[in-house]
């Protein structure tokens, strides 16, 4: 009964916060300097004369005041209509949508590598800890942590696809064209998840209850898995916020290995400055990350009932 | 046995790959770091070089003048006003609808309904209405005898023509239904952002290309479609200006010697707009010393590798119209010194020049997506420190830097011609627009408004010895008030595997003759 409520009470503070966030996509797209009525008509390599100009504005309702503007587009918006970019007059939302699959399918690849990764990698260096596997580890993810992902990109791509020839440079050809793409998004995740669990897991060691499993003669096997599950708190926590953040972060790698996704459709927008496109993007994006955020903590409260009393205090 | 029966298998699936690999020959894949967008041939939304290759012009312009092509010939009346088109018979387009004068006239009046969209384009202003004479005769009737009439009708957009199974409402300017032309080439298939696949048009009415397809293939980063190519999975790489390719890249290719380089004729101006309309700018006498102040051999060779050509006047001499003798400033420090001393400019303690309190400080802008024109900027800045002058150089998107030249908010800023064929009428033509950053650079001479006047006077001028007068006006008066530094004449460059044939650069820095090639 108890969960139930606090779910309600969350998704209903919830419609305040989604207002908040349409309408502050809206107004930063109004803050821009450039004028969105000459910018949709430079962005097709036409002369922004006054008649057109003021053709363009009245074909794209600027003239009506600020708040008229906001409640016509919320209003679409609700409906799924998000508008029309400047660039050829298609509906924004089929763009989104028809980008959307090859991003979560990057993001999915890559946070299935990024957890695989990071638990076999914190593992090993448990394991080995202070001997040579943990020491070669933490210099791996002191690069992979350091390593701007324009450059791993280009580096995975002259090797494994040049040299090597065993990939393809880019696109979205076939699951070969995904393998590097997906690396190269996960590096930074999986050197941050593997530190952080490699950590946790060695603070976990020492507990008083680890120092109890081995005074009761527990298996190797046995105490590890209780380890393991005692770390998990801190990753939890943080992939509530990652995994949105990978849907989030394709913009290079998706402009390096010419992936068809959500990054690369924002990327090309900003640089024509296509209001209507940023907006969406904004504003699903934000979306993302409030539900995402949502889901963490619903889980959070399954698991741990002291946070629902105090999520309904 | 079995072993026996393996070999032959292995050999003989190798024979099918090596054959398989043979027949995909006939395919040539191009790398560009843009998406083909829209190619609606009558909107400004799609490339150029794609629009080209699926729709086609009454007249094209080659090397040696404007010459027919879906005309086969045309007659103008004697005042100038009336061009009278004979059409090539057995046109069709790809759908097989034939292209006769009711088509001409269908696309005519669609590109003319969305006039106020083609303002660039001073022919727009200048057609009265198109005629049906015959099935194949049409009639364009102007307001004026309009001179460079033949030549924007060759232009890759906006006069090429569109299936008229395609309009809607019998218009063009919200959409289209297909994308069919008469050209070599069909659009078979187009994936956002991923490629686009053009098939031979088996109707084509002229020499049919060489290759049965051209995937245009989009690979949004610089460095990744490099490493296409030498991976091979990309056969050309064809660009202006460094928008494909830069010229480091460019030049470690020609050194290596596995691919195949080539580079075009000069064909467009790179200069640096001064402009006459702010403080520093505005006396002439400064202006003329920022042209002495430049070393535009040491650009030349140290930034754009000894590519291009240094260029003493804003246009070409080869260019139509534009051999006017005009004086040639070199560099010349010293002469540069003499002429800002004169103007008033005194050095301070600090080596720096500065005038009633005011010291010599310039902003120069450029699109920060391009990375040759940062390293001139870079280069510039040092030429002018040694004169004491401060060069702030501010690198903006491109929006932000199309903002900038149509408010006039700078006192230097970067200006690539159009190349031939649209200099060097349409370019003249653009500086009469606020929008464009040439007309706020000249708002501050003089004579602006006779400039103005000249240039529209002189595009309906029936007669040529006077016409040819009044270009030697305008560019004369130009060049006296200093408004541009004219730095090099840009070129095109390709880079393609050496199985690749015919790759040749056309009249145009934004066509891509395909229909040449072959392997």
């Amino acid at each position: 009964m108890n969960i139930k409520r606090y779910i309600l009470r969350r998704l209903l503070g919830l419609a305040p916060l989604l207002l908040a966030i349409s309408f502050f996509s809206f107004v930063i797209i109004q803050l821009s300097p450039s004028d969105p009525a000459e910018v949709a008509i430079r962005v097709n390599a036409m002369t922004p004369t006054p008649e057109l100009i003021a053709e363009m504005r009245k074909e794209m309702g600027l003239d009506k005041p600020f708040f008229e503007r906001y409640l016509t587009w919320l209003g679409h918006a609700l409906h799924g209509d998000l508008g029309k970019r400047y660039v050829d007059g298609k509906s924004v939302s089929e763009e989104l949508l028809k980008a959307l699959p090859p991003t979560l399918l990057l993001a999915a690849t890559s946070a299935v590598l990024m957890l695989t990764c990071s638990i076999v990698a914190a593992f090993v260096a448990v394991l080995f800890e202070g001997r040579w596997p943990d020491l070669l580890l933490r210099a791996l993810i002191f690069l992979g942590t350091s390593v701007p992902a324009f450059w791993a990109g280009l580096l995975f791509i002259w090797l494994f696809a040049v040299h090597l020839d065993l990939l393809p440079t880019g696109g979205l050809e076939g699951p070969s064209s995904l393998i590097l793409p997906a690396i190269t998004l996960a590096l930074p995740y999986i050197s941050a998840y593997s530190r952080l669990l490699r950590n946790s897991m060695v603070k976990t060691t020492q507990e008083h209850f680890v120092l109890y499993a081995k005074a009761l003669g527990r298996s190797r096997k046995a105490i590890l898995r209780h380890i393991f599950r005692n770390s998990l708190q801190a990753t939890v926590t943080g992939l509530g916020m990652s995994l949105p953040k990978l849907v989030a972060g394709t913009f290079v790698v998706e402009c390096i290995f010419a992936w068809p996704g959500l990054g690369r459709l924002c990327v090309t927008a900003i640089f024509n400055r296509d209001f209507p496109v940023i907006q969406a993007y904004v504003l699903l994006m934000a979306v993302l990350f409030v539900v995402s955020n949502l889901c963490m903590d619903i889980c959070a409260a399954l698991v741990d009932p002291r946070l629902r009393e105090r999520g309904l205090q | 046995m079995l072993r026996k029966v393996l070999v032959c298998a292995v050999c003989l699936c190798s024979l099918c790959l090596a054959s398989l690999a043979e027949a995909d020959k006939s395919e040539l894949i191009y790398g560009s770091t843009k998406d083909i967008r829209d190619i609606n041939p009558h909107l400004y939304g799609g490339e150029m070089a794609a629009q080209g290759m699926v729709f086609e012009p009454l007249v094209i312009n080659s090397k040696d003048g404007v010459k027919p092509w879906l005309a086969e010939s045309w007659d103008i009346s004697k005042d100038g006003k009336v061009y009278t088109f004979h059409l090539r018979k057995g046109v069709t387009f790809s759908d097989g609808t034939p292209f006769t004068a009711q088509a001409v006239k269908m696309n005519f009046d669609a590109i003319l309904d969305n006039r106020l969209r083609h303002a660039w384009l001073d022919m727009m202003n200048e057609i009265e209405r198109g005629e049906v004479v015959d099935e194949h005769t049409f009639r364009l009737i102007l307001k004026n005898p309009y001179y460079p009439t033949l030549i924007e009708l060759g232009l890759l957009r906006p006069f090429r023509f569109l299936s008229p199974k395609c309009f809607i409402d019998g218009q063009s300017k919200k959409g289209v239904k297909g994308l069919v032309g008469t050209g070599p080439w069909v659009l078979s298939e187009h994936k956002d952002n991923q490629y686009a696949l053009f098939t031979v048009n088996s109707t084509y009415w002229g020499e049919k290309p060489k290759l049965a397809s051209v995937r245009w293939k989009v690979m949004p980063d610089h460095q990744a479609i490099l490493l296409g190519l030498q991976k091979g999975e990309i056969d050309l790489i064809f660009g202006a200006d460094g928008d494909m390719i830069n010229l480091d890249s460019f030049d470690a290719i020609k050194r290596q010697g596995k691919y195949v380089t080539a580079i075009s004729q000069p064909i467009a101006s790179r200069a640096i707009l001064l402009n006459a309309h702010q403080p520093f700018t505005k006396e002439r006498d400064v202006r003329l010393a920022l042209q002495y102040a430049i070393d535009k051999e040491g650009i030349v060779q140290g930034i754009l590798n000894g590519s291009e050509e240094v260029a003493s006047t804003l246009m070409a001499t080869s260019v139509q119209y534009c051999d006017v003798p005009l004086e040639k400033r070199n560099y010349d420090p010293a002469k540069a010194a003499a002429l800002l001393e004169a103007a008033g400019w005194k050095k301070g303690k600090d080596g720096m020049l500065s005038k009633d309190g005011q010291k010599a400080s310039v902003r120069l802008y450029y699109n920060s997506n391009n990375a040759q024109e940062r390293s001139i900027s870079e280069f510039m800045q040092g030429d002018l420190k040694n004169l004491g002058i401060e060069l702030k150089i501010i690198g903006e998107e491109k929006q932000a830097y199309l903002d900038r030249q149509k408010s006039g908010d700078f006192e230097l800023q970067y200006s690539l011609s159009w190349g031939t064929p649209y200099d060097p009428q349409s370019y003249l033509s653009s500086w009469r627009i606020p929008a464009h950053g040439d007309y706020q650079a000249q708002v501050g001479m003089e004579r602006k408004a006779w400039l103005d006047a000249t240039i529209t006077k002189l595009m309906i001028e029936p007669d040529e010895q006077k016409r040819r007068d009044m270009y030697r006006d305008v560019l004369t008066y130009v060049h006296a008030e200093g408004v541009y530094i004219p730095l090099s004449y840009s070129r095109t460059k390709a880079v393609h595997v050496k199985e690749l044939k015919g790759v040749e650069f056309g009249l145009s820095q934004y066509e891509i003759p395909f229909e040449k090639m072959s392997f």
